[in-house]
């Protein structure tokens, strides 16, 4: 199961990495057009930038995001201090990192399940996105889904990851 | 029934033991956070705990969607594809060619190409790892020192935290409010000056003990031209990065997406032409370590966002401000005093999140003692306004804060320098790193001493 789990926070976090590539080459282009238009602008010329291009960043970067945090805890990127653990005996190391691990499952859960509910909130609102008009509520589901996941995944490295075994 | 202080502080100790404990760093601020929190609505009638959990439906969601906060992974891509498509050993080989005929001459390329590198590289740890990979082993071939070679590299790779851009330097910038840009340009000279300070620290080293580097050898001049060739297209990208961010032709975002487009196209250019380069492989590899990163520090930043309103709720930060105000300290004193509470905590906590629990408590003080967040220059406690105070302390701070990257016990740059050289001992890599603290003890000094060296580039760009 862990290698499964592990498998699908590394979609998750290519699929994040897409976004990113996204969020660049709209950003370069929309400069692009800016650099165009103070040049093309000494001719009297226009040249328009991408409208929403910041409602768009902002957007996609929420999803890509938190799509990382399931593969960060798969290869355990999320920082802790080891200096004052580092000696202590295996068993003991063993207990902290199931502890942990137990509740950054549920710390994941919690914020899945608020998330959910903002998620209401903003379809029943219809909040939009200012200038490109986009509702916001779809955009809470990769969240979602990566907190759940994120939780599985740490659920998984209490039984699979030999860490401490 | 304790008071909302007592309450802040025992919230503060709590958060320690459990970091202390291997708690994950910003698991450990959201639990005590929402902890503290719940705390609080039990001893204010005004503090009330629903109203406040059910924040956290928009709270995370609206600390991820932030266009200002979108440059963090988009600067760390632009590291690791760099470091992938080999910019850094093209740099590195091109600074060799140019000081290979210096005695430690190539310890000193590794240190400008670290200085390079960190020009598109925010992180400390990520420097120090990709260009201890490119110039260890060609250090250790040519008959570099251990103690040399290793201790240049763990100093050099803390360049990565302060050349701009930085994600320490605009995470920083988003705490206490300031200008991203302003920062980045504040930085430019303190980073050069430690380049050129560890660049002389390694003459003084090979002058006073010659043991230590090898009979210089100047590179072969077909290898040399090679060598040149290649360092001119990497100086143009990382120029028009670093050119435009400082002269400020474009923001942080558009500066990092323009630095992955170009980097990534020049590396699979090269690729194409030369079978060297960037390849789909190599791009996995950047995007994975790039969500690793950029996960661990968002995080972090809402682990942070979460434990600031608890902290804020507990009127701590304001306490400490005010009893800091009407102690009668020397306000230079206790900037001191918060510079050396950097490194000791820099011995043991990873710099963003230290950065983001300590600078909500040091920042106020800082506006207090030097006389309100509306004083003027004239009769300011520092001799200058709310907005250089923001800039000079927040480069003191972050050069204090790379410290910790090679001071012992922990010391991770030192870790990584000494995992890459396998026979090197941790003891070997705290040894050849002394030299470079040092000198590092007198920047800070002179940084101390002299805001103009931070304040010079903002103020002649910006007006």
């Amino acid at each position: 199961m862990h290698a499964h789990v592990t498998r699908l926070a590394d979609i998750f976090a290519m699929l994040g990495g897409v976004i990113l590539f996204l969020i660049v080459m709209v950003t370069t282009t929309n400069t692009g057009a800016f650099i165009l238009d103070r040049f093309m602008g000494l001719f009297g010329q226009d040249v328009p930038g991408l409208p929403g291009y910041e409602d768009f960043v902002q957007l996609a970067i929420s999803g890509a995001a938190l799509m990382f945090f399931p593969y960060t805890q798969a290869s355990r990127g999320h920082v802790a201090v080891d200096l004052f653990v580092a000696n202590a005996p295996m068993p003991v190391k063993r207990v902290l990192d199931h502890m942990w691990l137990t509740l950054t499952a549920a710390i994941a859960l919690f914020l899945a399940y608020w998330m959910v509910h903002g998620m209401l909130e903003s379809r029943s609102d219809a909040a939009e996105a200012g200038v490109l008009g986009w509702p916001i509520w779809p955009f809470y589901l990769p969240g979602i889904a990566s907190m759940v996941l994120w939780a599985v995944v740490s659920v998984s490295q209490i039984f699979g990851d030999a860490r401490y075994a | 029934m304790l008071d909302p202080i007592t309450i802040g502080v025992v919230g503060l100790v709590v958060l320690f033991v459990l970091l202390m404990l291997r708690m994950p760093v910003g698991i450990a601020m959201i639990l005590v956070g929402i902890g503290g929190t719940y705390a609080l609505s039990l001893a204010l009638p005004y503090v009330r705990f629903v109203p406040y959990i059910r924040q956290f439906k928009s709270l995370l969601w609206e600390n991820v969607a932030n266009y200002d906060l979108s440059v963090v992974p988009l600067f760390v891509l632009m590291g690791y594809i760099a470091a992938e498509a080999r910019l850094s050993s093209d740099l590195f080989k091109g600074l060799e060619a140019l000081l290979s005929r210096l005695r430690g001459g190539v310890a000193m390329a590794a240190i400008a190409a670290c200085g390079g590198f960190g020009a598109v590289c925010g992180s400390s740890l990520a420097t120090a790892a990709t260009m201890g990979k490119v110039a260890l082993p060609e250090l250790k071939a040519l008959g570099y020192k251990d103690r040399l070679s290793a201790g240049a590299l763990a100093a050099g790779g803390t360049l990565g935290i302060l050349i701009p851009p930085s994600v320490a330097l605009v995470i920083y910038a988003i705490i206490v409010e300031g200008s991203i840009l302003k920062m980045f340009q504040a930085a430019v000279i303190p980073g050069l000056l430690a380049v050129l300070s560890f660049i002389g620290v390694i003459a003084i080293l090979v002058r006073v003990n010659p043991s230590l580097a090898p009979e210089p050898r100047p590179m072969p001049r077909e290898e040399r031209n090679i060598a040149l060739k290649r360092l001119f297209p990497v100086i143009l990208i990382f120029g028009a990065i670093i050119l435009g961010l400082g002269f400020g032709l474009f923001t942080p975002t558009p500066a990092a997406s323009i630095g992955v487009f170009l980097i990534g196209a020049y590396g699979f250019a090269l690729r194409a032409l030369t079978g060297e380069g960037l390849n789909m492989a190599g791009l996995r590899r950047a995007l994975q370590a790039t969500a690793i990163t950029s996960g661990m520090i968002y995080l972090i930043l809402f682990g942070a966002e979460v434990l600031k309103g608890f902290f804020t709720r507990s009127g701590l930060p304001q306490a400490l401000s005010e009893w800091a105000a009407n102690s009668g300290m020397d306000p230079m004193l206790v900037l001191v005093i918060m510079l050396i509470a950097f490194v000791v905590l820099g011995c043991f906590m990873e710099s963003l999140a230290m950065i983001l629990v300590v600078v909500p408590f040091f920042w106020p003080t800082l506006i207090a003692l030097n006389g309100g967040e509306y004083v003027t220059a004239e009769t300011a406690a520092y001799g200058m306004d709310t907005e250089s105070l923001k800039i000079w302390f927040g480069i003191l701070a972050l050069i204090v804060v790379e410290l910790g990257l090679i001071t012992p016990p922990v010391g991770l740059n030192v870790f990584i320098i000494s995992s890459l050289a396998k026979d090197t001992p941790m003891s070997t890599v705290f040894r050849g790193v002394m030299p470079f603290l040092g000198s590092e003890v007198i920047r800070v000094g002179l940084i101390l001493m002299i805001p103009a060296l931070t304040l010079t580039i903002p103020r002649l760009i910006g007006g």
